[in-house]
């Protein structure tokens, strides 16, 4: 005798589960695209754009604390990273520096981040909406990406101190992914492409003071 | 205090990483603190999930040894799985700790291989012992600590199917059991009954993305099983007095699908 009711059971929870995943993907879809950030005027567009999705992030916590984690984390994390990516770049072009903490770090911590977005990180017992350690590192590798393409662009404007500046940074960063012991995952596959970023960079440095062009007294003099 | 020196009397300055670095480096030695926690935690989850299905194949196979359903099942196979059946609670017990709170969910696919294969097992046992269905609660019941999800359960049904007809057409062409009676109650019945209701669960395609990616093979592989038990009926029937004695239904069509 097999009991039917296993099975409406089972329906239910079914349909349950396909109508809080569509109420997710509503909030964040189409809107976490990295924001154009290339020139320092945009840096207050940019800082009005970053504002209004974090009240998207808020809107989005409401719903998701109400669910497991881990369930559904894979619908926002790709929008939320970007988001991470762009208040990172943000902050680094000298933006949002009201909400840069007292941290010595060039750019801001995790914990910086989640203030800002009023959001906990890397939450290890409660389960609750949060900003992981992982989708962290994932936005900075994007932000490092990133800062490699305006390293090339500033010297195309003009701006020959700027990459030296970036250079230092994603350096920085370059030591500091390397102490991670990563595993066969995305977070290896991605930190593997930033030695290409910093040597992107590393060659437009060169060349530059291989012909005199580097300013005096900048960073990497 | 006298001071370190090398061996050609130097001063050795201490090469303290921790206090001569960036900011950045304690960031990221922290970080991978955290980062090492969490796979450490993941293997030894995933080890956990192996034994856990190998145990379970185990009382599977011998299971698959009894002839009869709806009584007990004989003491010497009873006795074999009770010692495994302990093994694996072990097993379970040992990562219950890893998988508390948000924890359950972040290593679901880790665990959930042994679990479903556990779910086969103990639904296999309880149909031949009481010829009914366990339900998802029973499972749930029996895994204190462990989070078992609806998916969970239907795959652990879906692979249940698989070994339900194994047992049928190993009883049909013992001759202890009639096609026609097959046809009228018990395992074929059951498996039919079966089939109808996991065919005509909807599971949206957008979902099936997500959660429920096997569905689509492991419904495959379950209508397979049903139709084998109907054709080793119908063929028994029809040619039953023509077969040599001890020849069973051919069941090498593709039949065991392994997902992990």
């Amino acid at each position: 005798m097999i009991d039917q009711r296993i099975f409406e059971d089972l329906q239910t929870k079914i349909d349950e589960e396909t109508t809080v995943r569509d109420a997710g993907l509503r909030r964040l879809f189409s809107q976490g695209h990295t924001l154009p950030l290339l020139i320092s005027p945009v840096l207050d567009d940019a800082a009005v754009e970053i504002l209004a999705q974090k009240q998207e992030v808020l809107r989005l916590k409401a719903v998701a604390d109400q669910h497991p984690f881990y369930k559904y984390n894979a619908l926002w994390t790709r929008e939320l990273q970007n988001l991470v990516t762009s208040i990172e770049l943000c902050a680094w072009l000298g933006g949002l520096q009201e909400h840069k903490g007292l941290s010595s770090a060039s750019f801001l911590t995790i914990e910086e981040v989640g203030k800002f977005l009023e959001i906990p990180v890397n939450l290890k017992e409660e389960d609750a909406f949060h900003l992981t350690i992982e989708e962290y590192l994932l936005a900075l590798i994007s932000v490092v990406e990133e800062l490699s393409r305006l390293a090339v662009n500033s010297v195309t404007l003009g701006d020959y101190d700027r990459p030296l500046q970036i250079g230092n940074f994603i350096k920085d960063l370059f030591a500091g992914f390397q102490l991670l012991n990563l595993k066969n995952d995305i977070l290896r596959k991605r930190s593997d492409g930033i030695k290409y970023s910093v040597k992107k960079v590393e060659d437009v440095v060169y060349d530059l003071s291989l012909r005199g062009l580097v300013p005096k007294g900048s960073a990497a003099a | 205090m006298g001071t370190k020196r090398s061996w050609e009397g130097q001063a050795v300055v201490k090469m303290d990483s921790t206090e001569s670095a960036s900011p950045t480096i304690s960031i990221f030695e922290n970080f991978r603190d955290e980062l090492d926690e969490h796979h450490d935690r993941r293997e030894r989850i995933i080890k956990a999930s192996r034994d856990i299905t190998a145990l379970s194949k185990k009382i599977i196979f011998a299971l698959q040894r009894v002839r009869t359903t709806g009584q007990p099942i004989p003491p010497n196979i009873t006795q074999e799985n009770d010692a495994r059946l302990e093994q694996i609670h072990k097993h379970f017990a040992s990562i219950v700790t890893d998988l508390v709170g948000i924890k359950s969910c972040r290593y679901q696919r880790q665990i959930s291989g042994g679990v479903q294969e556990f779910i086969e097992a103990i639904s296999f046992d309880h149909y031949l012992r009481t010829e009914t269905l366990i339900t998802h609660a029973e499972v749930v019941a029996r895994l204190p600590g462990i989070l078992v999800t609806e998916e969970d359960y239907l795959m652990g049904i879906f692979d249940l199917t698989g070994e339900m007809m194994r047992f049928a057409v190993t009883a049909l062409s013992s001759g202890k059991v009639t096609p026609t009676d097959a046809a009228k109650a018990g395992v074929l019945v059951d498996l039919r009954a079966i089939r109808a209701r996991c065919e005509a669960l909807s599971v949206p395609g957008r979902h099936r993305a997500f959660m429920y990616k096997d569905l689509a093979k492991k419904k495959e592989v379950m209508q397979n099983s049903v139709e084998k038990v109907e054709r080793a009926a119908y063929g028994i029937l029809v040619r039953g007095s023509e077969r040599p004695s001890g020849w069973t239904p051919d069941l090498s069509a593709p039949v065991e699908v392994d997902t992990h």
